[in-house]
């Protein structure tokens, strides 16, 4: 049981709890669904192969929302996030294990801003510890403590 | 692409913020504690995609859908959403580069409150890949 988050307990370099989750094509089509990006590249192997990838990759945006849930989960009921961003860079294959992180870089005591530096990292299957690839890199997310 | 476009704006969207969607999201993002932490901090790229179809058909800007990816992709809050309520969504064209044969389109939506505040800004920015690449 973890202790409300507070400005003055954060501190720069607090490393956020990690999440982790598999991706598969029930999540995938389940986030086309309420996002309503219904692009092909997502849904239809024959689609992601023609622009280049071996299979559906999931949406970049889902990697996002994967990386603000972590965050959010970190947070708890503390704050709310005032601005996310995310540059996507490796495109996530079903079955791949994405894994959010962060780590608290600002904290502005008398404004109650936090700006933590997130990310989301990918494991292959089967593959044990060895990081293949950066779905989110240069993530970040500011939330402001109430 | 074509550059003339940018700064071209789009009719305004409107696009609810429905409890049950947000409640979807929450499920499909993987965001806990329901309710008490609010709405998930991406959920209003459903509300781009309100928009997107008409920014990505149209003609004028001659984007290939089938080259584009996604590069980079900001939310800025100015205050929580409120689940029920409604947004108009305000897109632009903010601007279009092209540096040998790739093509960057950065798309600028702001979610407009039923004050005329607008509550959030979301900007896109879409790598439109050179023909015959991979």
């Amino acid at each position: 049981m973890s202790d409300r988050l507070a400005v003055d307990t954060v501190a720069v370099g607090d490393e956020l709890p990690e999440l982790r989750r598999v991706m598969t094509r029930e999540d995938v089509r389940a986030y086309a669904e309420v996002s309503g990006d219904s692009n092909p590249l997502h849904l239809d192997d024959d689609a992601a192969r023609a622009a280049g990838f071996d299979g559906v990759i999931a949406h970049g945006m889902f990697t996002m929302a994967h990386m603000a849930s972590c965050v959010v989960a970190w947070a708890g009921e503390a704050g709310w996030v005032e601005r996310v961003a995310a540059q996507f860079r490796a495109p996530v294959p079903m079955g791949a294990e994405i894994v959010a992180g962060g780590r608290v870089r600002s904290v502005d005591l008398e404004t109650g801003l936090v700006t933590v530096e997130a990310w989301v990292s990918m494991l292959a299957e089967g593959d044990g510890v060895d990081e293949v690839g950066w779905p989110v890199k240069k993530g970040e997310v500011v939330l402001r403590l109430t | 692409m074509n550059p003339a476009v940018q700064g071209k704006a789009y009719p305004d969207v409107p696009f609810v913020v429905d409890p049950e969607r947000v409640d979807a999201f929450r499920a499909v993002a993987g965001q806990v504690n329901g309710r008490a932490t609010g709405v998930p901090p991406t959920f209003v790229t459903a509300a781009e995609f309100s928009v997107f179809p008409t920014i990505v058909g149209d003609p004028e800007l001659g984007l290939d859908f089938t080259r584009v990816v996604h590069g980079t992709q900001e939310y800025a809050y100015e205050r929580p959403l409120v689940e029920g309520e409604t947004l108009l969504v305000r897109a632009r064209i903010e601007s279009i580069r092209e540096r040998g044969g790739t093509g960057f389109l950065t798309v600028v939506m702001e979610l407009v409150g039923a004050d005329g505040e607008v509550a959030c800004t979301a900007r896109s920015m879409m790598i439109e890949r050179a023909a015959g690449e991979r």
